[in-house]
């Protein structure tokens, strides 16, 4: 009954994805690099009268060791704490008074400043956003409060079994790489960091030719362009820093189980995968999305839709700047863990098997595309995106080398791509002790 | 807190109860045109059915929504959760399609799917590229009206419907905002959870599932909203072929009863595995459509609403008695709620707790400045504008508020925030947030070593 249907609609799939790319998204940024290196993006966008920005500095935990592990966070928070004109209650203030926000965080390959406005106050945000990362004033009691406010975050993941489960499947698959961690470092190292190491670590990274600015709204490219050079004529010039040498990622490959007290069971299951420049991005991609990705992949319709034994199971890839990772997740009744850990592996061992047929192919193919073009809707989001590309040194035109790349992979790309990545898996489960 | 719903299938009845209790009220459309939106078209076809049609020719996707006035409160004994059941059979299959039909079509052409459930209202959405806006009208129809309920289908979607009450209470902040709406409103509707009784669920067979579906499905019970780069008419059309045969069936919705009042301080702590404590207090509030609304609306704003707002700055910014805090305003047909949830390190609750009610009383005795209220209103002008960035969520707006609501007044209450005065803002946290309401505390359990 379903694959007749499927090839049904399979002569619109391909045409379907593209025709979610809204006029905003249909054309690349601006871009333009200051004296000073700092890269700007603009995108005129007048559906709305809103603006956003996002403002990429090449630091993260990528740039961190266990010793000072949670640092690039850490300084994100406390950006917002403080300039010589501003405390933070007036910079939240000032945001808020524009029709947005601004906040901040740390990634594994970047950390972000965001903010938003109404259209009409995009000088003031600009102005704003230059002042927090250029003129942080970084005060001690901020500091001590952001770590103790980490110190809990870390404690919380700790008492949750999903946060738990995936801390301890990242620092598995990764091993030594800094990937490993989580974003918001470690407890003893975030003790020790105080603020002579955080104004060092500015200096070191916040310089010019690490910064991306992207903005995206009802503004004119050329008069943010004018205002980002005068706002942003501070940053300092120089890299600063050297690529990090980073210890090579080697995935345990072993189970690990975690015995808490939980109404469901988590099971996790990971593996190494390329980065996103690596010519088998896109096809992982699709591999993903096939078994793990939307309603309609593997995992949901057999784990899930036949089987009964989820409620929430997905699988997911995402994009980085080094090794990436893919893995695959599912929470269950203590009691079918067995049986649905079986399941899951069942579906990993059939896909390094047999090709997946032309139906599901064209389903995860569609799926996939336009989840990331309903995902460059709003100007917050087109900005975020045009940075991030620019962070990966992917290019402007990577969305479309991309959506190319995606409908071009084939039954047979997939098979390889099983084979070669999805060979050894990282396990980790968590649940009550068995009765 | 601002939780998200969630993109996987109806994260739906504990997420929505949330969506209408997190943040401001319902800010969205306004009156005034803004950049070219005309006014949405909205009928009453012959058998009753509503639609509501907003034409937005800056989008490339279309927003089908399908609305039906039946949640948590509608149920008697032995149906509670059969709503929210009834929901997830929906994506089961029907009299001409199989199980998955729904995302197995919607996903091949690039769409997103889901639906949610709540006190109030279940909704279904099909999110897709503009031009298959059509088809996906037909699509809704049959996935609401001709559902099967098959018995081993919902044999099997009843252990999934279990796995997601595991999720729920595997969750704190989740099981937090369930657990303060159950103190608060205890015997009344608005008590019971939206996933409901699990004596009741393992009941359920197809002929009594069906039977509560078949009662409130129907015609009058329920509104389409189409949202997108469309033309009206070819819409209209659709929507009459696909749910215009359905005949019309007599129902009045039952009104509520008013949420019990109660004298002092409704306590309850709950021993956890966590080892944060989390706070919950919660008061009474006005139903949507209520005169105050507005009013509750900018104090929940000011008081727990952004980083800037009073118990963020004081309690953690200031006293950094807490991790976490936010204030907010749920405003249901029946009844509101005002709450504050926070998280904290210790075990200390009474001391947040005196915190938060000492910033409620600076607030009863010597109201809010002229600039908080002045970035309360610009908030609420600016979530309208960044809510029509995307076709869903002027859908969502519309159907809620067409739902349990009102069209005409969701779409003038940002002109309504507007005219909130200082005054107004005063006289509300003295007439709401008084010395009666709800204290639920998560408590760290001891540990065994």
């Amino acid at each position: 009954m379903r694959a007749p249907r499927l090839l049904g609609t399979a002569v619109l799939a391909a045409t379907a994805a593209w025709a979610l790319v809204g006029a905003a998204a249909a054309q690349g940024p601006r871009r333009e690099q200051l004296p000073s290196g700092l890269t700007l993006l603009v995108r005129e966008n007048t559906a709305t009268p809103v603006v956003a920005a996002s403002l990429f500095v090449r630091v993260g935990s990528r740039w961190e060791t266990e010793d000072d592990a949670g640092i690039s966070h850490l300084l994100q928070q406390v950006l917002l704490k403080g300039t010589p004109t501003r405390s933070a209650l007036e910079i939240a203030e000032a945001a808020e008074g524009l029709g947005g926000g601004i906040s901040a965080s740390a990634d594994m390959d970047f950390s972000e400043l965001r903010a938003t406005a109404l259209a009409r106050n995009w000088k003031k945000m600009i102005e704003l956003m230059a002042d927090v990362a250029l003129r942080p004033t970084l005060p001690d009691a901020e500091i001590d409060g952001e770590r103790r406010v980490m110190l809990t975050a870390l404690r919380s993941r700790q008492d949750q079994p999903f946060p738990l489960a995936m801390d301890t499947v990242m620092s598995r698959v990764y091993g030594d790489h800094p990937y490993g961690r989580p974003i918001l470092g470690r407890p003893a190292a975030l003790e020790r960091i105080d603020r002579a190491a955080l104004l060092a670590y500015h200096q070191r990274f916040y310089r010019a030719p690490r910064m991306i600015l992207a903005v995206s709204g009802d503004v004119s490219a050329r008069e943010v362009m004018a205002e980002v050079a005068r706002r942003f004529a501070a940053a300092p010039a120089g890299e600063g820093e050297p690529e990090p040498t980073l210890p090579a990622a080697a995935a345990r490959a072993d189970r690990t189980v975690l015995v808490r007290p939980s109404a469901q069971a988590q099971v996790l299951v990971a593996f190494l995968a390329p980065p996103t420049s690596h010519p088998d991005y896109a096809a992982v991609k699709v591999l993903t999305t096939a078994l793990g990705g939307g309603m309609a992949g593997r995992l949901f319709t057999e784990v899930r839709d036949k089987q009964g034994l989820a409620y929430s199971t997905g699988g997911a890839y995402p994009s980085r700047l080094g090794p990436g990772v893919l893995y695959m997740q599912l929470g269950t009744a203590p009691a079918n863990q067995v049986r649905a850990e079986a399941a899951m592996l069942g579906e990993l061992e059939r896909i390094r098997r047999d090709p997946v047929n032309p139906a599901e192919l064209t389903r995860a193919k569609a799926y996939l595309l336009g989840n990331f073009a309903l995902d460059r809707r709003t100007n917050a989001r087109l900005a975020w995106y045009d940075a991030f590309f620019e962070v990966l040194g992917v290019g402007l035109d990577f969305a479309d080398r991309y959506t190319r790349a995606v409908e071009a992979v084939t039954a047979e790309d997939l098979l390889r791509v099983a084979q070669t990545y999805l060979a050894a898996p990282t396990i980790v489960t968590l649940g009550p002790a068995a009765q | 807190m601002t939780p998200t719903p969630s993109r996987r299938r109806s994260v739906c009845a504990l997420a929505i109860v949330l969506l209408t209790t997190a943040g401001c009220a319902t800010r969205t459309a306004s009156s005034a045109p803004s950049h070219g939106l005309p006014a949405p078209i909205r009928e009453v076809l012959p058998n009753g059915m509503r639609l509501i049609i907003q034409e937005h020719r800056a989008a490339s996707t279309v927003a089908i929504h399908l609305w039906t006035g039946v949640g948590g409160r509608d149920e008697s004994v032995g149906e509670r959760g059969f709503s929210h059941f009834a929901e997830h059979m929906m994506f089961k299959g029907t009299a001409t399609r199989p199980r998955g039909f729904v995302e197995t079509e919607v996903e091949s052409v690039g769409g997103r799917t889901n639906a949610g459930t709540s006190n109030d209202y279940t909704f279904y959405y099909l999110l897709l590229p503009a031009a298959r806006a059509l088809p996906g009208i037909a699509l809704i129809a049959d996935m609401v009206l001709n559902s099967v309920f098959d018995p081993t289908e919902l044999t099997r979607e009843r252990e999934v419907v279990f796995e997601e009450v595991r999720l729920n209470e595997d969750n704190p902040r989740s099981s937090l905002g369930r657990q303060l709406y159950n103190l608060l409103y205890q015997e009344h509707p608005y008590g019971r959870p939206v996933l409901g009784d699990a004596a009741d669920l393992r009941a359920a067979t197809q002929e009594t599932l069906r039977g509560y579906y078949t009662r409130y499905y129907v015609p009058n019970n329920m509104t389409l909203v189409v949202v997108g780069p469309v033309d009206p008419a070819a819409v209209r059309a659709a929507a009459l072929e696909a749910f215009g045969a359905r005949p019309a069936v007599p129902y009045t919705r039952p009104p509520l009863p008013a949420p019990g009042r109660f004298d002092g301080v409704r306590d309850r702590a709950v021993e956890r595995p966590e080892r944060q404590t989390q706070l919950g207090l919660a008061w009474l509030g006005p139903p949507l459509g209520h005169s105050d609304m507005a009013a509750v609306d900018v104090l929940g704003h000011i008081l727990g609403g952004p980083r800037s707002s009073r118990l963020n700055q004081a309690l953690r910014e200031r006293a950094r008695l807490v991790s976490s805090i936010s204030g907010w305003y749920g405003a249901l047909q029946g009844a509101g709620t005002i709450g504050v949830t926070a998280q904290l390190e210790g075990r200390d609750a009474g001391a947040v707790e005196q915190a938060i009610l000492a910033e409620i009383e600076r607030v009863r005795s010597d109201g809010v400045t002229p600039d908080e209220l002045a970035r309360a209103i610009t908030a609420s002008e600016a979530e309208r504008e960044f809510s029509r960035e995307t076709v869903e969520g002027l859908a969502l707006a519309y159907g809620r508020a067409e739902t349990t609501w009102n069209l005409e007044e969701e779409r003038a209450y940002v002109d309504r925030v507007r005219k909130v005065t200082r005054a107004e803002v005063q006289a509300a946290a003295r007439r709401y947030l008084t010395a009666s309401y709800a204290r639920l505390t998560f408590v760290p359990r001891a540990r065994t070593p």
